[in-house]
């Protein structure tokens, strides 16, 4: 039996080769994209899943106020405290929240040592990183103590015995206590874990929210009941206390100055759907793009129900031909469970070819997909496979099921006597089919349009400042104290080469904001403004242009004592109609008090961050007024003649002067700032690619449809020819009906492509309103290109000869 | 009103030449019913075809109401065609997915009649073959003698100056076969110039004349006496 059917479905397939070919190649791609939305999926969904606490151990965050601003650090003391009172905590580790590189020596090798991070308390019960050699608990309980993963022990100490020899990092000495094998993928993947995160200072500091707190709670303790005791711990010693040095009621002060809300983020779900801070991710290995995984996996949903529809189109219309098949398979004894089965085995095959191609498909296109992503995805393990089968059994009941039925209701009578090639049979189902597929088209095109014209604005925006021939150089010297003395020892040797024409720093970076911020209370308005401290001139060289008032200068002495700028969002939140010589209490303190600073300036606003965030609210001090040196690069202007000639010098100079275990690294601000949108252009580059594939599909499966339609009527427009019907007119009547399809499947598309791309631009304080133009563009494209397939195939079909028709059916 | 010389028709295909009709020549004119009789391959629908502009002749001359036809283009064969010829055919070739009205209504929107014209004609043409009541019907839901006269409604509805009949009863029983060629007589006598292919002696006899045809050529041409009955009868 199956030997017959497989006869005749080789026979199919070579009748006709090119339609075959299509429908796999169309059902491969759906399928691939699905293949690529479960690689990425399983992926990010996999993250700490290894991790046996992840249920009990939390990351700790901090709203601060009013301002929406949020940090995943929190103040040593505060974490010492909840572990002291809260009895569900059972330990709380500190840990920097990003990965450092810094300079790691063992006897005469010397190396840059990358995922370092430094930590104390009981990082292990965290993140329980399999001990491989070593101490298993209290690995971190004395300060020089350091973990390394297996694979660095490897690097560093070949086949020796790793535990208990001496590294150096910044010229301290640590012991190896421990090695560990890192579980991948996990929110943190460090290859170097140093103790001695904190010092004497830091455990009486409630206002240094430097460093990240992980709490690990008892077995069953509840979440809300341990986030209400943090936030009473809060309350308490912070809260209560600022406000009795106030001399106001705790009430009064939360109504003035606001209060910090903590939140916390459970491992298990915090990859993807944890607390959302501006200030980047919130774990050293980044955060999981939910919006990217939903796109990605929302329009893979799409492209494989296109390419599924397309089948079943092709599939029922091509099933007509194969009516008088399945009369003589049925007058010969064929139950009605037999043609379905055969139907579907036939379905069946051409499932397991595309599932194949699109293996295939992917294992090509993986290294380019994982770029996209910044990922190293594979295809294998068993949860994959298993997910394969389950695509295999969902396509085939999908594709498959509905056209056997079709089929096997088939009437014999009907049939065998002929003249069912005509029949309307099934003719509604593929019509609407059809209009849906428009409908896909048209939110692609749409989409599409969209995201485009957000990309190129954001790439076009006035940023309020010029980095034109600007680079950032990372200004790496160790000296914290002596680092304001450097850079400008520096700035006037560097000054002196030709090419450069500018040298100034503040504390921040294009596109990835400033490094501190201060609060304080102004009018009874509580800011959170960014700290930018920067050299004289630094305004200047990047055209960020004052509005009101002047720049801070050399001139005057009081301008790095007790004169400040501040910007315009900071200007309009605290309601200053004239900024000039305010006087502003700062959130800083020194011995006599809070420090009070005289407007001079107002800066115009701009982006410091990306367009997704409202230009913050700043204030600009000299780099001498508080000394805190915080700046991390030099920004250089340089003259594009002899760039190369310049940076070799720069570079020179750097690894001579600056720091000698550095390689030296450059950057262009603008293409720093450019990163801010990388995200938008992945998008858009993916939605591009997706509009062609959606585009093909479609049109293949139009051509395929009007074809198949139009043969069936054939007869039809041979009569209308003999009563006297010209080509134009018949190609009208043929072409009408799908234009119609094409306006209902737009309609249908326009609305889901409104509000998901409306969803999407919300992504962006700044950006562009919807307008009719992609519609209308969309609605043009896709008529032109329905009418030119219509059209193409329709002045083929009246070109038939007549007589062949009239005379034979 | 068709004036035919020397007409020849040759189908070539890679290797072969078919000689279909070879040096035809044939008048009729207005108020004839003819008929071509002959056997399979004869030629005689070919000729027919050539006649109803549905196909080109290879040579020789074929004018219509004093046009030449032969070494037209598709385009103004259409036109013609649409103007001037009405179809009848064995199998009625009728749209299944228009109803009987809809059908009748064809010809009259290729010639670009107004709809109240339109309307007006139909229902004269459906009182006239008694299918007034079968208009909103689809050709599936009648019987061969009634699909037959839907094609007849069809192609008369214009006015053709010609009707051209490629075995109209070829389909059907012989009571509707009666039908349908007493109604053709019928619109003989009214003035109609019909042409009738045939394989059937019976439907000849109910025109004028019948003209045989055999391997392309035309070998016999003969009036057809009605008033044989009348001998029968006097007998």
């Amino acid at each position: 039996m199956i030997f017959n059917w497989f006869k005749i479905f080789i026979y199919h397939l070579k009748q006709s080769k090119l339609f075959s070919f299509l429908n796999v190649l169309g059902l491969s791609i759906g399928v691939a994209g699905v293949i690529f939305a479960i690689l990425y999926w399983n992926n990010e969904n996999a993250y700490d899943q290894w991790n046996p606490e992840k249920e009990n151990v939390y990351e700790v965050l901090n709203k601060f106020g009013t301002n929406a601003d949020i940090w995943n650090s929190s103040p040593v003391p505060f974490g010492l405290t909840c572990k002291a009172t809260i009895p569900e905590i059972e330990s709380i580790t500190f840990f920097t929240g990003w990965y450092s590189e810094d300079v790691i020596k063992h006897e005469n090798q010397k190396w840059i040592g990358k995922k370092i991070i430094v930590a104390d308390y009981d990082f292990f019960d965290s993140f329980p990183f399999p001990i491989l050699k070593g101490a298993k608990k209290d690995i971190l309980k004395e300060k020089n103590s350091v973990a390394i993963s297996d694979k660095t022990a490897k690097l560093i100490f070949k086949n020796e015995d790793p535990i208990g020899k001496i590294i150096t990092k910044d010229n301290k000495p640590y012991i190896v206590k421990t090695v560990y094998k890192i579980m991948s993928p996990s929110s943190v993947e460090p290859d170097y874990v140093f103790g001695g995160l904190i010092n004497e200072d830091d455990l009486k500091q409630w206002g240094n929210f430097n460093y990240t707190l992980m709490v690990k709670t008892k077995k069953g303790a509840s979440k809300e009941l341990v986030l209400k005791k943090m936030q009473h711990v809060n309350f308490v010693n912070r809260t209560v206390k600022e406000a009795k040095d106030k001399g106001v009621t705790p009430e009064q002060f939360v109504k003035e100055n606001g209060e910090i809300l903590i939140i916390i983020d459970q491992l298990a779900t915090a990859r993807l759907h944890g607390t959302k801070s501006p200030n980047g991710a919130n774990f050293p290995e980044g955060r999981g793009n939910l919006q990217l995984l939903y796109i990605v996996v929302g329009l893979s949903i799409l492209i494989l129900t296109l390419s599924l529809v397309n089948y079943i189109n092709l599939a029922t219309a091509s099933a007509i031909k194969r009516a008088k098949e399945v009369g003589v398979r049925k007058i010969v004894g064929a139950s009605k469970k037999q043609i379905i089965a055969q139907f579907i085995f036939e379905t069946a095959i051409i499932v397991v070819l595309a599932i194949i191609f699109a293996l295939a498909i992917v294992e090509l296109s993986l290294p380019y997909y994982n770029n996209f992503l910044k990922k190293s995805l594979t295809m294998n393990g068993g949860e994959f496979y298993l997910q394969l089968i389950f695509i295999f059994g969902l396509v085939i009941v999908l594709a498959g099921i509905f056209p056997a039925i079709y089929i096997s209701n088939f009437e014999t009578l009907k049939v065998l006597k002929g003249n069912f090639a005509r029949s309307k049979s099934g003719i509604w189902i593929r019509n609407s089919m059809l209009i849906f597929q428009f409908g896909i088209a048209a939110f692609f095109i749409i989409g599409a349009l969209i995201v485009n014209s957000q990309v190129s604005y954001m790439m076009n925006k006035d940023l309020g400042f010029s980095g034109d021939q600007v680079i950032r150089v990372p200004f790496r010297f160790t000296d914290q104290a002596k680092k304001g003395e450097k850079y400008r020892t520096a700035k006037q040797e560097i000054l002196k080469f030709t090419g450069v024409q500018d040298v100034s720093t503040f504390a921040g970076s294009f596109g990835n904001g400033s490094t501190s911020s201060s609060g304080f209370t102004y009018n009874g308005v509580f800011v959170q403004p960014r700290n930018i401290e920067m050299d004289y001139g630094f305004l200047d060289m990047m055209k960020i242009k004052i509005v009101k008032g002047r720049d801070l200068s050399p001139k005057y002495a009081s301008d790095t004592v007790s004169n400040w700028l501040i910007n315009e969002a900071l200007a309009k939140k605290i309601g200053l109609k004239n900024p000039i010589n305010t006087i502003i209490s700062s959130g800083w303190g020194n011995e006599k008090g809070n420090m009070k600073f005289k407007v001079v300036g107002v800066v115009k606003d701009f982006h410091i961050t990306g367009l997704q965030s409202e230009v913050p609210p700043m204030i600009f001090v000299t780099m001498k007024t508080l000394k805190w040196n915080n700046f991390e690069n030099v920004y250089i202007k340089v003259s594009p003649n002899n760039l190369t000639e310049t940076l070799a010098k720069l570079k020179t100079y750097w690894e001579k002067n600056i720091n000698p275990d550095y390689p030296f690294d450059y950057e262009f601000v603008n293409k720093g700032f450019a990163k801010t949108y990388e995200e938008q252009v992945k998008q858009k580059d993916l939605f591009f690619i997706l509009n062609l594939v959606v585009i093909i599909i479609a049109i293949f499966g139009l051509f395929a449809l009007a074809s198949f339609s139009m043969e069936r009527r054939l007869k039809e427009i041979a009569i209308r020819k003999t009563l006297g019907a010209e080509t134009d007119i018949l190609l009208k009547e043929l072409s009408k009906q799908y234009i119609v399809f094409c306006l209902i499947g737009f309609a249908i598309g326009i609305m889901p492509a409104y509000i998901l791309l409306q969803k999407w631009l919300e992504n962006f304080a700044f950006r562009i309103d919807v307008s009719v133009v992609p519609f209308t563009v969309a609605l043009v494209s896709l008529l032109i290109l329905t009418l030119m397939i219509v059209l193409a195939k329709a002045y083929q079909v009246t070109k038939i000869d007549i007589l062949k028709y009239l005379k034979y059916e | 009103m068709i004036t035919i010389q020397n007409l020849t028709k040759v189908f070539r295909t890679e290797e072969v030449e078919t000689s279909a009709l070879s040096g035809i020549s044939l008048e009729i004119k207005r108020g004839d019913f003819l008929t071509i009789m002959g056997p399979s391959g004869c030629g005689k629908s070919t000729l027919l075809n050539i006649i109803g502009l549905l196909d080109s002749a290879t040579d020789g001359s074929y004018k219509l109401l004093d046009q030449e036809m032969v070494g037209l283009k598709e385009k103004g064969r259409a036109a013609v065609r649409k103007e001037n010829i009405g179809f009848i055919f064995q199998n009625f070739n009728l749209i299944d997915e228009l109803s009987v009205y809809d059908n009748i209504e064809l010809p009259l929107l290729y010639n670009n009649v107004k709809v109240a014209d339109r309307k007006q004609k139909i229902l004269a043409i459906a009182e006239k073959l008694n299918i007034l009541h079968r208009l909103k019907h689809y050709p599936q839901q009648l019987s061969g003698g009634q699909q037959q006269r839907v094609a007849v409604a069809r192609a008369l509805v214009n006015d053709p100056k010609i009707i051209l009949a490629d075995e109209p009863t070829g389909n059907l029983d012989s009571k509707n076969g009666n039908e349908v060629m007493e109604l053709l007589t019928d619109l003989h006598a009214k003035g109609a110039t019909i042409l009738m292919v045939t394989h059937s002696d019976y439907d000849a006899s109910f025109s004028q004349k019948t003209i045989h045809m055999k391997d392309g050529v035309i070998f016999s041409e003969r009036f057809n006496q009605r008033n044989v009955d009348v001998f029968m009868d006097a007998k």
